[in-house]
């Protein structure tokens, strides 16, 4: 076990920014934590980081209080972007790096690798305020890992991205992973917690909702989320166990209230009549967020 | 390297490196290089050829008065037998202007003719020529011997000093002067350098603050750690710009009239005791760090840079009030408005070094006022290191208050 926080509490005067948080980050993991804007999550990453100290509960790593471990182990891109504009890319790179208690030479190795990798080659004697709002976040999210920290702490990572540099970063935090480092990030955008994750927290208002496996979050829903393509029209038939139905550009999404009834759905619906489609899923990371955080019901 | 070590080579070559030291630097020497060397930067726009600069003296007192005239860098006099063509003459310039010299009833009469009217400096001038050579025609008419005239001209008195309580200097005037014009200069230095580094301090942190480097710094860095070496960063910029400026000044007036100047300012500095520039020299440092400590912890109360002229206002206020009390105090060292503001750790750095080469006291107060500048820099920075720790993550809006305000409720 890399990080564990137990019954994790922050209270201000007036105010509980995060009520009794556990959760435990696997070494070598990619670990989600989301919720809403204002739902504690980057009240819990200061408190993992020491930058806040907690009411109440215990943050460890490999079971040591998080403040009595060394600072260079950990690596943090905050939500808001920002580094120094007046410096140039590489000597951010190298200042950060040094910073974190590496060497220059050790440095060198890395920086280029990160720097060819990002496609920041041409800009690396450019001075950051240069440099566009993307060419500026891939700079400060290689700063914020350069020294091969332990623990990596990424704040909505891929805000801001286009699809190609989304990719890129994705790929590198795949690297990372692979190399050895644990990572929890946050991220508003759920397709990429689905596709990197395999364990999340859900947080709502201070409150983890859920902790665990991503597959055991969606098995809680069930596959409930059921597609047919079929020249009939569902909306007349009298289909079993359907909460609603929605024809989108062709195609019948229907909620179920369980998945049992798919198989009396299937016989309606294939009776006599032929069907290109019918796909039984669970539901996506994001219909269970907004189920869970936004008080929707799908 | 230590964290410390390197965050503050950081910001150490940073700034030194930046437009706005850069050019506060030169703009300083530029300024510097003006003062000393204006005597000669004015005759370059002088033309000394023109006739303009040609005061003309008409003398009809029969006394040998055009002697007693003396010429300067800017006028020379030169006597006329006669005002007929006077008007003329002025009008195209052949003069600057003219003096005509009469007896009335045994005191010198001067009447002045311009074609235009005369500047207040030059007639100040010509008053004073006049006024001299008045008294001079006045002591001529008594027929007095050489002797007798010397010892009239003579009058500037032997003055020394001996106050009886001996706790106090009991300084000549000259003294004084010396330690007037010290404290003058160390006070300008206070001034400038807090003005200029208060500003880059405050805003260094927010802009720091407000592009969020900070939180990426703060993980690997203790929050005290970058408060330090922003204060002390800062310090030796402020320290390096301060050498270079006063290299600059050695230099430049070692080399103004062949050394001249030079001497003259030595004489003016070897008046002042050790003690003294042990005194101006402590307050100096412990005035500065006093606002950087400031600046530091209001630059970590904004959430952004656009916001630090507004948090910096309340320092700035106090340090040019702190100014205007020194300049007051020129005139007059002795009131108690200045004994006041000369204990106030924020103002005393610029007053007490006044007081000190201005007044006889002794050294008790200096000391008394120094010892509360040096407690209140340390309590304030200890007080500033706890409290940046809270403010430096907090963003707020508001004034400084209400920010203050905020970081309490939203860290305790």
């Amino acid at each position: 076990m890399s990080l564990k926080l137990e019954h994790v509490t922050k209270k201000y005067r007036d105010f509980t920014a995060v009520q009794d948080l556990n959760f435990e980050i696997e070494k070598g993991e990619i670990f989600g934590l989301i919720g809403q804007n204002g739902a504690g999550k980057t009240t819990t990453f200061r408190m993992i980081l020491d930058l806040q100290e907690t009411t109440e509960g215990t943050i460890t790593w490999e079971g040591k209080p998080i403040n009595s471990v060394n600072r260079d182990i950990l690596g943090y891109l905050p939500e808001e972007r920002g580094i120094f504009p007046q410096m140039k890319v590489d000597e951010q790179l190298y200042f950060f790096g040094e910073l974190r208690g590496m060497k220059r030479d050790e440095l060198k190795k890395e920086v280029d690798f990160w720097i060819n990798r990002f496609d920041l080659e041409e800009k690396r004697k450019d001075k950051a305020e240069t440099l566009s709002k993307g060419n500026q976040q891939k700079v400060q999210l290689i700063a914020s890992f350069i020294h091969k920290p332990k623990f990596l702490i990424l704040d909505e990572p891929f805000s801001g991205l286009d699809p190609v540099n989304k990719d890129l970063l994705k790929n590198a935090i795949l690297l990372l992973r692979d190399q050895g480092m644990t990572i929890l990030f946050s991220s508003h955008q759920m397709e990429n917690v689905e596709e990197l994750c395999d364990h999340l927290c859900l947080l709502k208002r201070g409150v983890s909702l859920f902790s665990g496996s991503l597959l055991d979050l969606k098995k809680q829903y069930g596959k409930t989320k059921l597609t047919i393509r079929t020249e009939m029209p569902l909306e007349e038939a009298n289909l079993p166990g359907v909460k609603e139905i929605k024809n989108i550009k062709g195609e019948y999404l229907l909620t179920l209230e369980d998945e049992s009834f798919a198989k009396g759905i299937f016989d309606v619906v294939s009776n006599g009549a032929y069907i290109e489609k019918f796909s039984l899923d669970y539901l996506s990371l994001d219909e269970i967020f907004k189920d869970q955080v936004g008080g929707v019901h799908v | 390297m230590s964290k410390f070590t390197l965050l503050l080579k950081q910001l150490y070559k940073q700034k030194l490196k930046s437009k706005a030291f850069l050019l506060s630097t030169g703009f300083y020497l530029v300024l510097i290089s003006g003062f000393i060397f204006w005597s000669d930067i004015k005759a370059l726009f002088n033309d000394s050829d023109s006739a303009a600069d040609v005061v003309a003296v008409y003398n009809q007192t029969g006394a040998n008065i055009e002697e007693y005239f003396t010429d300067t860098t800017d006028m020379e006099f030169k006597e006329i037998n006669s005002l007929d063509k006077i008007e003329g003459a002025l009008e195209d310039g052949d003069y600057l202007a003219a003096i005509e010299l009469s007896d009335v009833e045994g005191k010198l009469a001067a009447q002045f003719y311009s074609y235009e009217p005369l500047k207040f400096s030059l007639q100040q001038d010509l008053t004073t020529q006049v006024e001299t050579a008045g008294q001079l025609y006045a002591i001529s008419q008594m027929n007095l011997s050489a002797e007798q005239t010397k010892l009239l001209m003579d009058t500037t008195p032997i003055i020394s000093m001996k106050a009886f309580n001996n706790e106090e200097s009991g300084k000549t005037a000259d003294e004084k002067m010396a330690g007037m014009l010290g404290s003058y200069a160390a006070g300008i230095i206070i001034y400038i350098i807090v003005i200029s580094f208060l500003s880059i301090i405050t805003t260094d942190v927010a802009s720091e603050k407000g592009s969020r480097a900070l939180e990426m710094l703060l993980v690997s860095v203790k929050p005290e750690t970058h408060f330090k070496s922003k204060v002390f960063g800062t310090f030796l910029v402020a320290i390096t710009q301060l050498v270079v400026l006063i290299g600059a000044v050695l230099l430049l007036t070692s080399l103004k009239d062949g050394g001249e100047l030079w001497s003259k300012i030595t004489d003016y500095l070897n008046e002042l005791s050790a003690s003294y520039y042990i005194f101006v020299v402590a307050f100096l440092i412990l005035s500065i760090l006093l606002y950087l400590i400031i600046g530091a912890l209001f630059g970590s109360l904004v959430s952004k840079v656009e916001e630090s002229s507004q948090v910096m206002m309340p320092a700035m206020i106090v340090i040019i009030a702190a100014f205007y009390v020194m300049i007051a105090g020129m005139n007059n060292p002795d009131t108690i408005l200045i004994k006041i503001f000369s204990y106030i750790p924020f103002t005393s750095g610029m007053v007490m070094p006044m007081r000190m080469g201005g007044t006889d006291i002794s050294i008790v107060p200096p000391l008394i006022s120094l010892a509360v500048l040096a407690v209140t820099v340390a309590a304030l920075y200890y007080i500033s290191i706890t409290f940046y720790k809270r403010s430096v993550l907090t963003y707020s809006t508001g004034g400084v208050i209400q920010k203050i305000k905020t970081v309490l409720k939203v860290t305790t």
